[in-house]
């Protein structure tokens, strides 16, 4: 089920192959080469053509390609959803966007009546390779309704897969790999995390789409987590290596199928487990990932899985938000409980 | 061939139970064609007209015009297939289609026929099964039967915690799991390496934090070698932990297996043995009995064998997997022993086929070698009865546990002066308590009763062995 | 301050508001003038008595052999539509969607497609389907629990049902989207797309969305309404205060309203329509003012909320039978022709009886099949597991 390893032409010289990337501009870069690449892929969303979307991730598209395969839609996310559906099933490859991801709810009965639920409806005769592009999470000090973590209910339903990047190699690479799928991909964007920059080698890309990745080994404890939260994850991990406690850090990178492997294999070393996000933990990913550790990995278990979740609350008024979202402390707190037991 | 099907009332609206014949449209010979209506009938709402659920001829309706008549019962028969020759006796009340009862315009909450209630969008909800479907390789397991190969004892369990043989004393009573109590707290990978080695974390006292079983106390608890059960001394603590193995550990899952499997009901006879110790002296002095030890376990044994012949059911095993009690021909004699290795019960084949001398003579082999412990496995196994001497231990009586496989065990107690009445005067008389536990499943009290009664009968009178 | 006139009463004003309170006895008898008349805009070109009649807008030239395969189309439909719901009576089928009294509607519609045109039904499309080349057959696993549909929609260009009411109208609109993406609207050879939705459907916010996207990209979609009266048990007044065609104008495209029980009217009116959206100048919509002579499905039991007169109202309006009653009329058919059509419909119930009750039960694996295009390795190892624990039932049988 491994996707082939993606080689993109990159530029001729060996170092120019490798650019230091924000997020925001890896994931423009990584549709723009996808476009290039397909002339059957769309963008579709509000604002994402002439504005070239609230974060300026479709920048400069519509004016390249046109505003036949860059779409400034109307006001209407079931809309989107609902004609990309269509536009899918006449062959096209539509990528969505949803603005915020508080607005994914009137496009949720589409996602999840259609776009789930067509392929096995129609036992593979209506495929629909579209991805719903989508930032989340919070952090950004914004008003209500854009700082929201529903990654949970897309994770829940079946026919959707559902990925997240948390850094621009990923970002760029992963977008190009989600519109290549043929199933209907849920792409969750860190917004907070848009404007951090890292290397990106736009050669080649580092792996498949539906694995999750050790980003660093340790011994102590596990920490697993995506999105917004791998930066917190690994901030915690450097700040607990100062006091001589080594932590193994996974990004998930894909929230379904999820692909506990290399965690399981982890947990089975250090004992031990931390799960972090920003979604309220009550029935979520990070309860299914609590959940299927206990089973694979019982007998390894010294300590309960933890997790370190926003609250079961409406996210709240941004002057509350830095208390609300997982931080550094909260995970080491976490760990230092686990340590303990 | 003719085939006769009926078409039975339907439910038509609300719940209604039954409905009443307006009019027939069809009169018997008439052909019928599927969907053609057949009969109008009335129900609390209105008139319905019913259509035909299958091509064929009128053979009988089943009910007249003004009848009433409940859902569900037989309305009309019709010959689906009328062009066939001689007609069956009686025709077959079942419906054409596989999962019908003929036809059922059930509206929204009305139960159609089958059981289902009517919905909106489809067959409505199903009741669930209310029983469990067999798996594979699931037959019940098989009671024990035969005895278990490894040697088993039945000790009997006096009214105070006694460790009846010379074998190392056993430190702190094992906890056994108690239905309702608690788990014993250890972290998933202690449970995994106290199962991988064996250890039950019930038998353990946890040295951790609040109870806790630690790796260490697992590992401690089988820091045995194989050919010994070892003690070992917790550090700083008042007791002592011997690991659960071996002979003890077969033991008490024998006699688990035979406290908890067969309803055990125990009599109790208190005789005067004074004739049988009088002939005991006599045989001593008898060139016969010269060489050989003539107990009163030798006489235990003969009367034992003796009165099963009068009970064979005391002698017969309760065969579950086979739903048989079986009865035997022979009887194998078990003895308990105490041994230094533990409680063993070695047997005395074809016992009541033999005199009082070769029974002496058997008995005394018997214990020699179970002390050197070299009694053979052959003759550890196969036993049809038990006697266990607690007498030696100077002990009256107790409630024996019977061994697995066999019905009843007898405990013989201490022979002891005692006050007896003999012709109207208290006397000190040899007095010896007899108790008999035996499998309810198998042995009445009548017969347990019958049989202790002629145990102690010929114990108290050898010459009552003549009228056998 | 009052609101003025024109605000409260849109044009055009001759149109009869609808009443929107509870329905009290006179209020349903009102209905009844309401439903059975479709105003001064129906419109027509073959009475319910059988007469041609001219509509300064709209003509049809039709031969004796198309009025006769029209009719053949609704004899069968509405056979199948009535097989199956017996079928259903007798446990065969778990409810079944009927679509008697909308023969002419859905076969008028149908038969103004072209092979390449694309078809988003909602469940009740049986006459659109037969016009698709769907065989009867392949309706029955929907409702026979077996399948979600069995037919191929790519092949038969006629999308699986969807029963998430008006999901398919913005389906619809991203197909036609594509549609003209591909460069394949401009002329007579233009591809077009049709959906089909309900009265109630047009509550729904995605209709109004599909009007709002059709109308921003000019998309060539024929938006196909059959006001059949009822949403289960909601007459057509729930819904709106205006007739329906009228909502076509808030959206800026034209509206229309045809006698959905007139198999010429609603071809010739969908052909035109068609070929406005091949030429580019879609969408359109297009009200068939029809009935649903039978319930919403078979557990519906319409007497609770409608009264019967209505029904006998609209039996004198019956599609097939004025279509008959033409036929005879102009000698385009006689009993030979009529007897021909009987025994086809025969053919076709019992070869739909034999083919519902022979249908086979899916295998426990089904559940599992085809939720993914690539796979996923999670799903597959619960499958295994569940399979193995079939497996290990004494028996073998499921």
């Amino acid at each position: 089920m491994a996707a082939p390893t993606m080689n993109r032409a990159g530029s001729d010289s060996g170092d120019s192959a490798v650019q230091t990337l924000t997020i925001s501009k890896a994931l423009n870069m990584g549709l723009r080469a996808a476009m290039e690449a397909n002339p059957k892929v769309l963008m579709m969303g509000e604002d994402i053509g002439k504005l070239g979307g609230v974060f300026r991730i479709t920048d400069g598209l519509q004016k390249d390609f046109g505003e036949q395969r860059v779409l400034d839609t109307p006001l209407a996310e079931s809309g989107i959803i609902g004609t990309a559906v269509g536009l899918a099933i006449r062959g096209y490859r539509p990528v969505c966007e949803i603005q915020f991801d508080g607005f994914i709810f009137p496009g949720f009965d589409q996602i999840v009546s259609q776009v789930a639920k067509l392929h096995y409806r129609t036992q593979g005769k209506n495929k629909l390779p579209m991805v719903i592009r989508v930032p989340f999470g919070g952090g950004i000090g914004a008003v209500e309704h854009h700082s929201e973590s529903p990654e949970s209910y897309f994770a829940h339903t079946a026919g959707l897969k559902v990925v997240s990047c948390s850094n621009p190699t990923d970002a760029y690479w992963m977008i190009q790999q989600a519109i290549d799928c043929d199933d209907p991909v849920l792409f969750f964007e860190p917004k907070r995390r848009y404007y951090e920059k890292a290397p990106v080698d736009t050669t080649k890309a580092p792996g498949p789409l539906f694995e999750s990745r050790v980003l660093r080994t340790g011994t102590a404890a596990t920490l697993v987590g995506y999105g917004p939260m791998i930066r917190v994850c690994l901030d915690a991990a450097n700040a607990a290596a100062e006091d001589g406690t080594e932590l193994e850090v996974i990004d998930l990178r894909t929230l379904s199928p999820l692909d506990l492997g290399p965690v399981y294999d982890s947990v089975r070393r250090t004992g031990r487990l931390v799960v972090v996000s920003e979604a309220p933990s009550e029935s979520s990913i990070t309860s299914e990932i609590a959940a299927k550790v206990q089973q694979e990995c019982f007998y390894s278990l010294q300590a309960p899985v933890l997790r370190v979740t926003g609250f079961d609350t409406p996210y709240p008024p941004s002057k509350l938000e830095e208390e609300f979202l997982p931080d550094l402390d909260r995970v080491l707190h976490a760990v230092d409980r686990s340590l303990a037991w | 061939m003719p085939q006769f099907k009926q078409f039975p009332m339907p439910d038509t609206a609300e719940g209604l139970t039954e409905a009443e014949i307006l009019t027939w449209n069809v009169k018997v010979g008439d052909a019928v064609k599927v969907n053609q209506i057949i009969v109008e009938i009335e129900t609390a709402k209105a008139a319905v007209e019913l259509p035909c659920p299958w091509d064929g001829v009128v053979t009988e309706l089943l009910a007249e015009v003004g009848q009433t008549v409940n859902v569900g019962v037989p309305i009309i028969t019709i010959d689906v297939d009328p062009t066939g020759s001689a007609a069956p006796a009686a025709p077959a009340p079942v419906a054409a289609e596989p999962a019908t009862n003929g036809t059922s315009s059930g509206k929204i909450g009305e139960e159609m026929p089958g059981g289902r209630i009517a919905t909106l969008v489809g067959y409505g909800p199903r009741a669930g099964a209310a029983k469990r479907r067999a798996r594979k390789g699931s037959e019940p397991v098989a009671a024990p039967a035969a005895v278990a190969a490894a040697p088993v004892a039945a000790p009997v369990a006096a009214p105070a915690p006694v460790a009846a043989a010379p074998a190392p004393v056993a430190a702190a009573p094992a906890p056994v799991a108690q239905p309702g109590g608690y788990v014993p707290l250890a972290k998933p990978p202690v449970r995994k390496l106290a199962k991988d080695l064996g250890v039950d974390l019930y038998a353990l006292t946890g040295s951790g934090a609040n109870g806790v079983i630690t790796r260490e106390d697992v590992e401690q608890a089988v820091a045995a070698p194989v050919a010994a059960p070892v003690s070992t001394v917790d550090n700083g603590t008042r007791e002592r932990r011997v690991a659960i193995k071996g002979v003890r550990k077969a033991t008490a899952q024998a006699m688990v297996d035979s406290a908890f499997t067969a309803p055990h009901v125990t009599e109790f006879l208190t005789i005067d043995v004074t004739p049988m110790m009088e002939l005991r002296a006599r045989l001593k002095t008898s060139p016969a009995f010269r060489d050989v030890k003539v107990t009163p376990l030798t006489f235990a044994a003969k009367a034992v064998v003796l009165a099963a012949r009068r009970t064979p059911d005391v002698n017969a095993t309760w065969d579950a997997a086979a739903g048989e009690i079986v009865y035997k021909d022979y009887v194998h004699l078990g003895i308990a022993a105490a041994t230094p290795r533990g409680l063993v019960v070695p047997k005395v084949r074809d016992a009541d086929r033999m005199s009082l001398r070769e029974l002496a003579v058997a008995l005394d082999q018997l214990a020699t070698t179970a002390r050197d412990g070299k009694t053979s496995p052959a003759d550890m196994m196969g036993g049809t009865f038990t006697i266990t001497n607690v007498g030696v231990f100077g002990v009256d009586t107790g409630t024996p546990i019977i061994n697995p496989g066999e019905s009843a065990i007898l405990a013989l107690g201490a022979i002891r002066d005692m006050p007896w009445v003999v012709d109207g005067q208290v006397v000190p008389r040899k007095v010896c308590q007899l108790a008999l536990s035996f499998d309810h499943r198998v042995v009445d009290g009548q017969q347990g009763s019958q049989f202790l009664a002629d145990v102690g009968a010929l114990l108290a009178d050898p010459a009552m062995a003549m009228t056998y | 301050m009052s609101s003025p006139e024109q605000w409260t009463h849109p044009e055009p004003a001759s149109a009869p508001a609808a009443t929107a309170a509870k329905p009290t006895a006179e209020q349903v008898i009102a209905g009844l003038r309401a439903t059975d008349q479709g105003d001064v805009n129906l419109v027509q070109l073959l009475t319910p008595e059988g007469e041609r009649v001219q509509h300064p807008d709209f003509d049809i030239d039709i031969t004796a052999e198309e009025l006769r395969g029209l009719y053949r189309d609704m004899v069968l439909i509405r056979r199948v539509d009535r097989e199956a719901n017996a079928l259903q009576r007798k446990g065969q089928l778990g409810i079944w969607v009927p679509l008697l009294g909308q023969e002419a509607a859905q076969i008028g519609a149908g038969r103004a497609m072209r092979p390449d045109d694309m078809a988003f039904p909602s469940y009740r499309e049986h006459g659109i389907a037969w016009t698709r080349g769907i065989h009867p057959t392949d309706l029955l696993g929907i409702f026979r629990g077996t399948d979600m549909g069995s037919w191929d929609p790519v092949k038969h260009k006629f999308h699986p049902y969807t029963i998430v009411i008006g999901n398919q109208v913005l389906n619809a609109t991203g197909y036609a989207m594509g549609q003209k993406f591909d460069g394949k609207v401009g002329d007579s050879d233009g591809e077009a797309t049709m959906c089909f939705f309900g009265d109630g459907a047009t509550s729904q916010g995605d209709v109004h969305e599909g009007f709002v996207w059709a109308a921003v990209y000019d998309a060539p979609l024929v938006f196909f309404c059959q006001n059949n009266q009822w949403a289960i048990s909601e007459p057509t007044e729930r819904q709106s205060r205006l007739p329906l065609y009228q909502r076509a104008r808030g959206y800026g495209f034209p509206g229309i309203r045809v006698d959905g029980n007139d198999v010429l009217a609603t071809l010739a009116v969908t052909r035109w329509a068609l070929e406005e959206c091949r030429q580019g100048n879609g969408p359109i919509l297009i009200e068939a003012f029809t009935y649903r002579m039978d319930a919403h499905t078979t557990s519906d039991d319409p007497s609770r909320y409608r009264l019967s007169d209505e029904l006998e109202l609209w039996k004198l309006k019956d599609p097939i039978e004025r279509v008959k009653v033409h036929l005879v009329k102009q000698q385009w058919a006689d009993s030979s022709f009529f007897e021909s059509i009987e025994q086809e419909s025969e053919a076709l119930a019992v070869e739909l009886r034999e083919f519902c009750v022979n249908m086979p039960d899916p295998p426990p694996e089904r559940i599992f099949a085809n939720v993914y295009a690539e796979g996923n390795p999670v799903l597959e190892a619960q499958r295994d597991e569940f399979l193995a624990y079939v497996e290990g039932f004494a028996g073998g049988e499921h």
